[in-house]
């Protein structure tokens, strides 16, 4: 069970290292991307979740997009203009204390809620890439996740 | 006649002129053959609604009112897969309530995710102790796997099913429905809560999440509510089942079976390595940075009893030990196929530690495993170890019930034969009395003959005389493991 100490590492390198806002808006086949989350138990703090490609998933190259949602309601949405298609994951977790960290307990594992793209669900650590990715095309694109 | 029709034929009297040790552990051993313990593993289906039972011989005694509520593991196998290991199965609260000298015997199944899991999917998917984790496994935490099949802690008003590796699940103790997992600090969510609280006489009950070569020590008020929850580093990462406490300090037990690495099943994470030797750590409550640590020889346990402190600072404990961690690796799964290889019992030992650093252990010689004590007396000076004794090498279990005195170092026990497997007794004071063991005994069994359920009452301070009552349920339920008694 220490390997779930990884998962809750994860989130924060991912959110260090990732760049800031959407990204590669630069040919005229762009997508865009609504990223729901439903199911919110605890209407506080706000859900914080990245968008990544196979090797972001990993850590090793920045999220191609991101955002800090604050939660109000059971639903939260946020759209993404401008995304290269390709194929993506998303790591979120609602941040519900507010104090911006994934809470862990003194072993490392997480006590925040987190989900992640395809409500891909890991064993004894983090959703496998294979698992959470999607494929994100020209045009329109959605993504529903249940968090808590 | 046969040889076994011959010794079976050679009742009473004349059989204890006539049996001397070498044709007694004979027929014991032909007997074995014939005993149906696989009956105490099978598989509970569904939960039992409360159903009379039947007393069967004797009478409850005046006074004895309240309900035994015993957790264990009670659904081992389904279609696409089962457990590997007993410990896997899933927690099955029972409740014997017994009132105007009538008892009822119910069991409802803990709603755990793991359970739902596994329903779901048609085959044992959830990794745990023993268990492989299957296809399709979904685990986010501790608690997606937490089989809550341990033990029970009745606290506030509920039922706390305990775990060792997860949190507390609480039930309601009307029906044993389950309420959901108890979250005791936000902060430390899925922290594991071991299944072997330990209460103080009235006071603030003490447990350990154990990670590795660390621990959390969990100290609650009587309202379940925590008072602290402090780390504690361990010199070793040895697997915890159990630990022991005086008034003022907690005695940590670090055998040999250590982690060093974190695989599932949980089990292969071990290796038993004897050349370590045992380590006893022992903390001041009050601050646990004051520490000490003794040397036992390699041993292993699952379970103690409270400790003492002597004026003169030395601390004693009894607890139940084997030779290795074999029970865990492998006669655990053994029973999972209806089978057992030949292993002797745990012996009741008492451990010593002094002043000057020097530990040992003495064993007494006597089969047990499940110690009890009475729990007006934890933690301070005692005279009484309660125990399942009797076994034979090659079955599983105990068909008997004994206590130990350590005053005179006699046993006081009772053995109901090969054909009854005893589960865990546990002591129920007398009203009014305050005398140590003033008061009786309540331990289940499986008579493997009739396949049924018993639950017998001894006077605790007369075990040998045999059950003042016992009462007989219309189904045998599975084996449970530990139980705690609510008065009336």
């Amino acid at each position: 069970m220490k390997s779930l100490s990884i998962l809750a590492a994860a989130f924060v390198l991912g959110f260090t290292a990732a760049a800031a806002q959407a990204g590669a808006a630069n040919a005229a086949d762009t997508a865009s991307l609504t990223v729901t989350f439903k199911g919110v138990k605890e209407k506080t703090g706000a859900i914080l979740f990245t968008v990544v490609s196979e090797e972001g998933y990993d850590g090793k190259a920045p999220a191609v997009a991101q955002d800090m949602l604050p939660v109000s309601a059971d639903t939260v949405s946020k759209t993404f203009t401008g995304l290269a298609p390709g194929r993506y994951a998303i790591k979120a977790f609602h941040d519900v204390n507010g104090d911006g960290k994934m809470g862990t307990n003194p072993f490392g594992m997480p006590v925040e809620p987190f989900a992640f793209s395809n409500n891909a669900v890991g064993n004894m650590g983090p959703a496998k890439w294979e698992a959470a990715a999607f494929e994100v095309k020209a045009g329109a694109n959605t993504q529903s996740i249940d968090i808590d | 006649m046969d040889r076994r029709h011959f010794l079976s034929a050679l009742g009473g009297a004349a059989a204890t002129a006539i049996l001397t040790p070498e044709i007694a552990q004979a027929a014991a051993q032909m007997g074995q053959g014939g005993v149906d313990w696989q009956v105490a593993f099978a598989d509970l289906e569904t939960d039992v609604p409360r159903t009379g039972m039947k007393l069967v011989q004797g009478r409850a005694p005046q006074g004895l009112a309240g309900s035994l509520y015993r957790n264990g593991p009670g659904k081992f196998h389904r279609p696409g897969g089962s457990v590997k290991h007993w410990f896997d199965g899933d927690g099955l609260m029972r409740a014997f309530r017994i009132s105007d000298g009538a008892a009822t015997m119910e069991a409802r199944f803990i709603d755990t995710p793991k359970r739902r899991a596994d329903a779901a999917a048609g085959a044992v998917i959830t990794p745990g102790f023993g268990t492989p984790a299957g296809p399709g496994a979904k685990i986010r935490n501790n608690d997606d796997v937490n089989a809550a099949n341990i033990s029970v802690m009745p606290v506030n008003g509920e039922l706390w099913a305990l775990w060792e590796a997860g949190s507390p699940i609480a039930l309601d103790p009307s029906d044993l429905s389950t309420k959901g997992i108890k979250t005791l600090r936000p902060d430390l969510q899925h922290v594991p809560f071991l299944a072997h609280p330990r209460r103080e006489a009235g006071g603030d009950t003490w447990s350990l999440g154990v990670n590795g070569k660390q621990a959390l020590v969990w100290r609650l008020g009587p309202d379940g509510a925590v008072k602290s929850a402090d780390m504690l580093d361990l010199p070793v990462a040895s697997y915890i089942h159990d630990f022991t406490a005086t008034k003022t300090k907690l005695i940590l037990v670090l055998q040999p079976w250590v982690q060093d690495r974190m695989v599932m099943p949980y089990n292969d994470s071990f290796t038993w390595r004897p050349e370590l030797g045992t380590k006893v750590l022992v903390v001041e409550k009050d601050d646990l940075s004051k520490r000490r640590i003794y040397e036992l020889p390699s041993a292993f346990a699952f379970h103690y009893g409270s400790a003492w402190e002597e004026t003169d600072g030395t601390i004693r404990f009894d607890g139940c030990f084997s030779p290795d961690s074999r029970f865990a690796t492998e006669n655990g799964k053994a029973l999972m196929t209806g089978t057992w290889k030949p292993q002797g019992a745990a012996i009741l030992n008492l451990v010593t530690l002094r002043p000057d650093g020097r530990a040992s252990m003495e064993s007494t010689g006597v089969a047990a495993e499940f110690p009890r004590t009475d729990g007006r007396v934890a933690g301070g000076p005692r005279r009484y170890t309660v125990h399942a004794t009797a076994a034979a090498p090659n079955a599983p279990l105990f068909h008997g019930v004994a206590s130990h005195d350590w005053k005179t170092g006699k046993s006081d026990a009772f053995d109901f034969g090969i054909h009854q497997l005893m589960e865990e007794a546990v002591f129920v004071a007398r009203p009014g009395g305050s005398d140590e063991l003033d008061g009786w005994l309540l331990a289940p069994s499986v008579n493997t003959k009739a396949k049924v359920t018993e639950l017998h009452v001894f006077d605790a301070r007369r075990i040998a005389a045999g059950p003042l009552g016992t009462w007989r349920a219309d189904r045998a339920l599975p084996v449970s493991l530990h139980g705690a008694f609510v008065r009336a």
